[in-house]
């Protein structure tokens, strides 16, 4: 019989080189990234503490953020999930309770607009988030109306909450346009010529016989012009660097534009009940949030008078968790608390409100873990809040901190996409219904004051 | 010194839900050399050698899936004495009903474990019924088993094979750990008289094998989880945020990733196979090669793709007869057309009834110009096989409405040839028609595959969309910037589909005898690879705005 077999004598050469190198990497100090990811004997044996070298980590926090001590206040508080704080220690008091005292005479009186605008990345591009959080806080203090619209998005055509036609021709001038371009607080500005259009539904209304009232937000034109609103030719004046013109007000939610001049910056369209609650959600995807300072201070004033808000959200963080050994964000106190000041100091009733990031995974070594540097950021972006004196909420904390994107991504049904950045349409309405429960917790403390 | 983990040692026999049992463990390698030694000392002992085999697989799909090793344990006893009771029976009504008590248990498993939620939900969303889902764990292979054990009990009941004597023969057949996980479907027939035989090796099964096992290793744990975990897995999940280009790069990638997965899976099953003395035919043929949507049908998971024919198709009545099934089944594709039409993609009724007449002339025009009436039978055999195919794949309306697309593609196929006259005629010669005909296949396919893919009809059709409304060649550098690594993969899986099939038997050959430290050597590179890509650096996702 023929003996030779060619399978066994290579699988017991192989088998003992493989062994031998394997247990050989436990007696040598220094490790080779790819054969310490298939060695095989990582479930029997560790290597002695003592052999592994202490390595220091590549970029240590240069030094912690200095937090000045101030008696009233707590900063630990930043830490807790579900909770906007202003980091008072005294826990019956409300955090924002000038946002509260309006909402609460809304409530009463019915009367009066209570506007937010809730800046954002990626996370809350096509309405995510701000579509749950509007329909919540319209449901609970009346108002209806989408808000804000701008003329073009790349997911307008995802975006639940409207339906939207747009030509070809518009010349997008943002962000990421070279240059100091004059913005609007989107961060976009849309130019058309006499043959582009605009046409957009507010689909957030579900009752046909609510009024909504449809405006034009535009910048500064020279001389008056004209355009065509819902087929009416209607003279548009725009001698500030912010306009609000009011186009219809009536039971019909769409509003299309048309024959418009290249020189006048559009800036979106915007519809509103004529009282409640208004949520503009102003998304741009990747960016931090440091770019809103290349905003002018003349427009964003003018904004404040033309257009108030009465609250300012920021939620930014997950761009710059773009490197998974990332471990220090001091940096961006020093760049955004300028934003938050700023935006204070032009809106001056406005309360302002810092949402932390959300998680974000990165795969280490073959796992997927939360981005190391996390925690250290949410800090940073509490710091800053607690610096400018503005309320912070804890998204991170809220979504269940370490690992939740991960749980959130692999949960059935998900509630996150697989790039383990961004919460889907159902992980962010549940963040939605986190955020109205955390301010409603804080109105009613603002609520059992007064008796 | 490093310190042992009793613990850790010996949790290693266990099952671990959170780290099942694949070819990529580092216990295979433990697992694989144990065998291997016992089976090669004991190589004349054919009955101990059988029952080391059975134990190892057995233990293997204990290592892979835990308790659910009971499943087939108790499926091979039942078939096994149903399919001797049906030899020996003489009686034909006794042998048919033996049959369909076989054919009974077999789905009747096969549809508790895999589609008890489906229909629950399907239920709910048609009448509202408020059903609750059952928590059910699918149990690894039992798609791949259940077939195994049908066509072994048709095969008998039809009288074509001798069902084995030994329970440990058949035990084998079913349990044999290399295709347990993900195929191929083995037939008895070809299986079974290999059990026993004297155990040899050449030199060009060995080379074989080795070619085998590590080019299916290569393209299931290097190509496909890289493609997937860096790149595919981004873009399905939500298609609405990424571009045109990078949506449709994503289902390049999803070609290349369905096809790595499945033939690399099979590749190692059949080069294991191989290295134990066993032949299991080729299961995957350069599918993307094919110039026509049947072609592609001969190339892709050959295995499958005979059992349907065999077991279903020539079963409804092939191309000579149709049955109450094919009638069944054909008024629920037709009406489920009419629904997508009219429902999904909000077609006026006119449009969706006129969408509906022109498939169903597709089906007839052959028939008529024909003149046969078996014909007629054909294309709807057909359309019923891809439509319970397709269900196969997974529990899912995407999964049948895959399958029907497929069933469709074919049919228009059929048509093409009758109206230009066979597969040789004129034109179909030339090489510009089969290079025309080979990238309109290519496409149609990944066009299924966007369904077979995505998590519903919504993603299929953000998709879709993004892929025919949002693009911009501005997005190309950037693209090609953050994703390079990428596109070369994908490249070399379509690279891979143009060398010819023969090319690696015609290598084999020249170099007759290669000396051990070459394999020795061309093994560790790939582990080395392996282990780079196991820790290569995450491409992250991008998102471009223009």
């Amino acid at each position: 019989m023929n003996n030779h077999n060619p399978v066994i004598r290579f699988v017991l050469v192989t088998f003992f080189l493989y062994l031998s190198a394997s247990l050989l990497s436990y007696y040598i100090k220094t490790s080779w990234r790819p054969f310490n990811n298939i060695e095989l004997l990582s479930e029997c044996l560790k290597k002695d503490s003592a052999q592994v070298a202490v390595k220091a980590p590549e970029k240590a926090e240069e030094k912690p953020v200095v937090i000045e001590k101030m008696a009233s206040k707590n900063f630990n508080l930043y830490l807790s999930a579900k909770t906007i704080t202003d980091f008072n220690a005294d826990s019956a008091h409300p955090s924002m309770p000038a946002l509260m005292q309006k909402l609460h005479q809304l409530k009463t009186t019915k009367k009066g607009k209570v506007r937010i605008a809730y800046f954002g990345d990626s996370m809350i591009e096509g309405d995510l988030l701000t579509q749950t959080i509007r329909k919540l806080l319209q449901g609970e203090f009346g108002g209806s109306g989408v808000g804000f619209v701008p003329v073009a998005s790349p997911v307008a055509k995802f975006r639940q909450t409207i339906s939207t036609g747009v030509s070809e021709g518009w010349q997008d001038i943002s962000f990421k346009t070279p240059g100091k371009p004059n913005l609007y607080i989107s961060g976009h500005a849309f130019y058309g010529g006499a043959s582009d259009y605009v046409s957009i539904t507010d689909k957030s209304v579900k009752d046909s016989t609510t009024l909504i009232e449809k405006s034009i937000l535009f910048g500064r034109c020279d001389s008056t012009t004209t355009i065509n609103a819902n087929n009416h030719i209607t003279d548009i004046k725009g001698p500030a660097i912010f306009n609000r013109q009011v186009l219809s007000n009536d039971a019909s939610h769409s509003l299309r534009i048309s024959g418009l001049d290249n020189k006048l910056p559009v800036y979106g369209l915007s519809f509103e009940s004529e009282n409640g609650v208004i949520v503009d959600n102003f998304s741009f995807r990747g960016i931090t949030g440091i770019e809103l300072n290349k905003l002018d201070s003349n427009m964003l004033s003018a904004i404040a008078q033309n257009n108030h808000y009465d609250l300012i959200v920021f939620q930014y963080g997950v761009n710059m968790l773009f490197r998974p050994d990332d471990m220090n964000f001091n940096w961006y106190n020093r760049a955004f608390s300028p934003v938050v000041k700023k935006f204070k100091a032009c809106f001056p009733d406005a309360e302002i409100l810092m949402v932390s990031t959300a998680d974000r995974a990165f795969r280490y070594e073959g796992q997927l873990e939360s981005a190391h540097g996390i925690d250290s950021l949410v800090k940073v972006q509490a710091s800053i809040a607690y610096g400018t004196k503005s309320s912070f909420y804890n998204q991170f904390a809220t979504m269940g901190g370490r690992q939740s994107i991960v749980n959130w991504a692999d949960s059935t049904p998900s509630l996150a996409n697989k790039d383990y950045v961004h919460p889907n349409f159902r992980g962010a309405a549940l963040l939605g219904q986190y955020f109205y429960e955390a301010m409603m917790k804080e109105y009613h403390q603002y609520t059992r004051t007064l008796r | 010194m490093p310190i042992f983990n009793t613990e850790g040692f010996f949790h290693q026999f266990l099952y671990d839900e959170k780290n099942p049992l694949l070819f990529n463990n580092g216990f295979f390698v433990f697992f694989f050399t144990a065998f291997l030694c016992l089976y090669y000392i004991f190589r004349n002992k054919i009955a101990v050698r059988r029952y080391i085999f059975c134990f190892f697989s057995l233990y293997f799909f204990y290592k892979a899936s835990g308790a659910f090793v009971g499943l087939v344990i108790i499926s091979a006893i039942v078939d096994f004495v149903l399919s001797n009771a049906i030899f020996s029976t003489a009686h034909q009504l006794k042998k048919r009903l033996l049959l369909i008590v076989s054919v009974m248990f077999n789905l009747g498993m096969l549809f508790y474990f895999k589609y008890t939620n489906f229909f629950i939900s399907l239920s709910n969303e048609l009448f509202h019924a408020g059903f609750h889902p059952l928590n059910i764990l699918l149990p690894v292979g039992i798609s791949f088993y259940t077939f195994e054990n049908l066509s072994y009990t048709i095969d008998v009941y039809r009288g074509e094979l001798e069902p084995a004597r030994k329970f440990s023969d058949y035990l084998l057949f079913l349990s044999f750990f290399p295709k347990l996980v993900m195929g191929p479907i083995v037939r008895a027939h070809d299986f079974v008289p290999q059990i026993n035989k004297p155990y040899q090796i050449s030199d060009n099964d060995f080379a074989k094998g080795f070619y085998l096992i590590v080019s299916g290793l290569f393209k299931k744990l290097i190509i496909s989880d890289y493609l997937t975990l860096n790149y595919v897995n981004y873009i399905f999940d939500d298609p609405a945020r990424y571009t045109g280009m990078e949506n449709l790069f994503a289902v390049y990638g999803y070609a290349a990733v369905i096809y790595c997965d499945f033939s690399g899976y099979s590749d190692v099953a059949i080069g294991i196979a191989r290295w134990l003395g066993f032949t299991i035919p080729t299961n995957f043929l350069s599918p993307y090669q094919s110039s026509s949507i049947t072609e592609f049908w001969r190339r892709w998971h050959i295995s499958l793709s005979s059992w349907l024919k065999d077991y279903l198709y020539i079963p409804l009545g092939g191309n000579r007869k149709g049955s109450w099934v094919t009638l069944f089944f054909t008024a629920l594709f037709f009406t489920s057309c009419y629904f997508i039409f009219s429902s999904l993609l909000g077609f006026a009724v006119w449009l969706s009834a006129v969408l509906c007449l022109a498939l169903l002339v597709i089906f007839i025009l052959p028939s008529v110009i024909k003149r046969s009436k078996g014909g007629l039978s054909t294309n709807f055999n057909l359309m019923t096989t891809m439509f319970l195919g397709g269900l196969w794949h997974g529990a899912s309306l995407n999964f049948i409405f895959w399958g029907s697309l497929h069933g469709v593609g074919l049919g228009i196929h059929k048509l093409w040839m009758i109206i230009t006259g066979g597969e040789d005629s004129g034109v179909k010669r030339s090489r510009l028609y089969k290079m025309l005909a080979g990238i309109i296949t290519f496409h149609f396919v990944c066009f299924c595959w966007i369904f077979f893919k995505a998590s519903d009809f919504n993603t299929a059709a953000a998709m879709i969309h993004q892929i025919g409304f949002d693009w911009d060649w501005k997005v190309w550098s950037a693209f090609f910037g953050n994703y390079h690594n990428i596109v070369y993969m994908i490249l070399l899986v379509m690279v891979m589909h143009l060398i010819p099939d023969n090319t690696i038997d015609k290598i084999l050959l020249r170099f007759k005898r290669i000396p051990l430290l070459v394999y020795v050597l061309l093994f560790f590179g790939f582990v080395l690879t392996y282990g780079y890509f196991k820790s290569a650096e995450q491409v992250l996702p991008i998102y471009l705005q223009f």
